[in-house]
Order: structure tokens, then sequence, then C-alpha cells
């Protein structure tokens, strides 16, 4: 059991599809997530992360306007952001590797392949509270860390020195 | 070989364990109650079906009206919302069916129509599934028209 105060979480979900919307705020709700706020658009998503400044987002890939991957590109870089470090967890149709790498690379923290699953957004909820990745700022980049294990990397290392900076 | 970039590696000090505090691990009550609620919400699939195929519907009128990159934007948003609900509330088979026909039109050339007969049929078989309310993956006459609807769109695209 992991004893987690949910009710301490303020969650924003953010998608087009207000029956997918209303499903995922119903489970983080079950889970004891007080604090959801709602968003249709990324442009509305975009305000009430500078007004509520949410602890976590829930947020789906293809909306029309600012898709997802555009929202996690602008939380991460914009100067503007009110928050560069929030943990998102994205939430898509697209499963093929190509999709989970794009995601990743515009700085998702968690991925989430519909349909969704109680279980999944519980076990994605605990990742980003138990195992949250170190950030990496270069020049065509900013976000979490993108090798998910210590031994992923095969190619030349070039973080000695920052790892030895961050300890 | 070109000159490395320096990378800026740190972690940020973790706000969300000392806000949410527990021992790691799956809440398995928490999981139940909301196991619960989600299928609460399934008895409510039927209605929220009906809009998204009225959308699908709508979206496929459009891009028939006039072509054009929003039109077939909103062509495959309305088929990967399908995708997603459909494949949640356990409805699989309507979920493969707009799976089909969100490959059809998210991987076909952009600068060539989509068949149109072949858009009509995928949208035809997501009406007949949601009218009579087809479960599962039983269903031998769905079954046999998902791996029709299938292979025409993997002809298509290798066309």
């Amino acid at each position: 059991m992991s004893g987690y105060r949910f009710e301490r979480l303020k969650v924003l979900v953010v998608d087009d599809n207000v029956h997918m919307r209303r499903l995922v705020v119903t489970i983080l709700q079950a889970f004891g997530v007080h604090h959801v706020y709602e968003a249709g658009s990324g442009e509305s998503a975009w305000e009430i992360l500078r007004e509520h400044n949410p602890d976590i987002l829930v947020l789906d890939w293809m909306m029309e306007g600012t898709s997802g991957i555009d929202m996690v590109r602008m939380i991460r870089v914009n100067p503007q952001s009110p928050n560069p470090f929030v943990p998102i967890i994205m939430l898509t149709g697209h499963t093929s590797l190509e999709h989970v790498q794009q995601a990743r690379d515009a700085g998702a923290n968690e991925f989430i392949a519909k349909p969704v699953s109680v279980k999944t957004m519980m076990s994605r909820l605990a990742s980003v509270i138990e195992q949250p990745r170190p950030y990496v700022r270069t020049n065509g980049y900013f976000g979490p860390c993108r090798r998910r294990r210590q031994n992923e990397h095969k190619g030349a290392e070039r973080r000695a020195a920052a790892k030895q900076a961050a300890e | 070989m070109g000159r490395q970039q320096p990378i800026e590696l740190f972690m940020p000090p973790n706000m969300l364990k000392a806000k949410v505090g527990g021992s790691g691990g799956l809440d398995m009550a928490a999981i139940k109650r909301a196991e619960s609620a989600m299928n609460g919400l399934k008895s409510t699939f039927s209605d929220m079906a009906g809009d998204a195929v009225t959308a699908l519907v709508a979206a496929q009128k459009a891009y028939a009206a006039k072509a054009d990159p929003a039109s077939r934007g909103g062509l495959l948003r309305a088929a990967h919302d399908i995708k997603g609900l459909a494949g949640t509330f356990d409805f699989p088979l309507m979920g493969r069916v707009a799976g089909s026909l969100s490959r059809l039109v998210g991987e076909a050339p952009a600068d060539k129509l989509l068949p149109v007969k072949l858009v009509e049929a995928h949208i035809a078989a997501v009406q007949a599934i949601h009218r009579k309310s087809i479960t599962g993956m039983d269903d031998r006459v769905t079954l046999a028209l998902l791996a029709e609807l299938e292979a025409q769109v993997g002809a298509a695209l290798k066309a």
C-alpha cells in the first residue's frame, strides 16, 4: 500500500475530448485527488498553469490547435513557462516506438497508451513521485533525462563533468 | 569530429514526494475505487460513443465538402478519439476499426486525396458496431469486416 496523500496534489487534465477528460478526472478523483483542473485546449491549459501551478499534468497528444507535443515543448522551454519542471504524463492512442520517442524527445516524463487502465494511471503517478529523473539542458533540449536506464547509453559519455557538478 | 556541446545535468528537489509522502508501490484500495468508478462510466459509453460517431460523420462530411489539411486533421482526430474511447470502454472492435481509419488518414500521403469509399466503409462499420452494441472480440462478421478493412488500408498505403 502506497499511503500517498493524493488529496494534497493538484493535477491538470488536458484533452479536447470531453469524454476522455471525464474518464481521467474520474480515475484521479477516485484515487483521492481533490484538486483536478480541466482544460479542453492547450491555450486554456496554459492559463490554468499560470494561475494554479499544478503538480502534475496529464496531457493528450492529439488536440486541435496546440497539440500535446507542442504543449510539452512550450512548458519546458518557453521563458514564460510557469513551471518548466512540472511532471507531464502524455496520454495517447499512438503506440509506436517512434511516437514514444517523439514524446520523450519533447520532454514528457511518462507515457500512457490508450486504452487507459486504472493500474497504468496509478503506476505512472507512482513513477513521477518515486522515480523523478534528473533534468538535462543542452543546446537542443531541456527536460527530463531521456536515458531511462543507467546502462542504456552506448555512445561516448559526455556527462561526466555534468554529473560531478550535480553531485 | 565536431566540438561537443556542453550538457548540464541536475536533479531538482523532489517536491512531489515531500508533498504526498507514502511508501511507494501501488495503492490497491485506490485502484479498486477507481475501477469501480470507471465501471460506472462504462454504462454511459453508448451515449459517449453516439457523440463520437456523430463527430466522426461530421468530420467525414467536412472532408468530403473541402479536402484540406484542416478537414483531414479533423477526420484524424475524430477517428483517434473513438479508437481511444472504445478500447478503454470495452468496445475493442470499434476501437480497432477506428484505429484502422486513423492509420489510413494519418499515414496516407498528405498531398493525395483519401480513398473516399474506404473511409466511408470504416465509418459505416463504426456505426454498425455502435448500433448493435458489439462488445468483446467474438463477433465473426465484424471480425471479418475488420480484417478486410485493415487489408485494404494496407494496400492503399502501399499503392
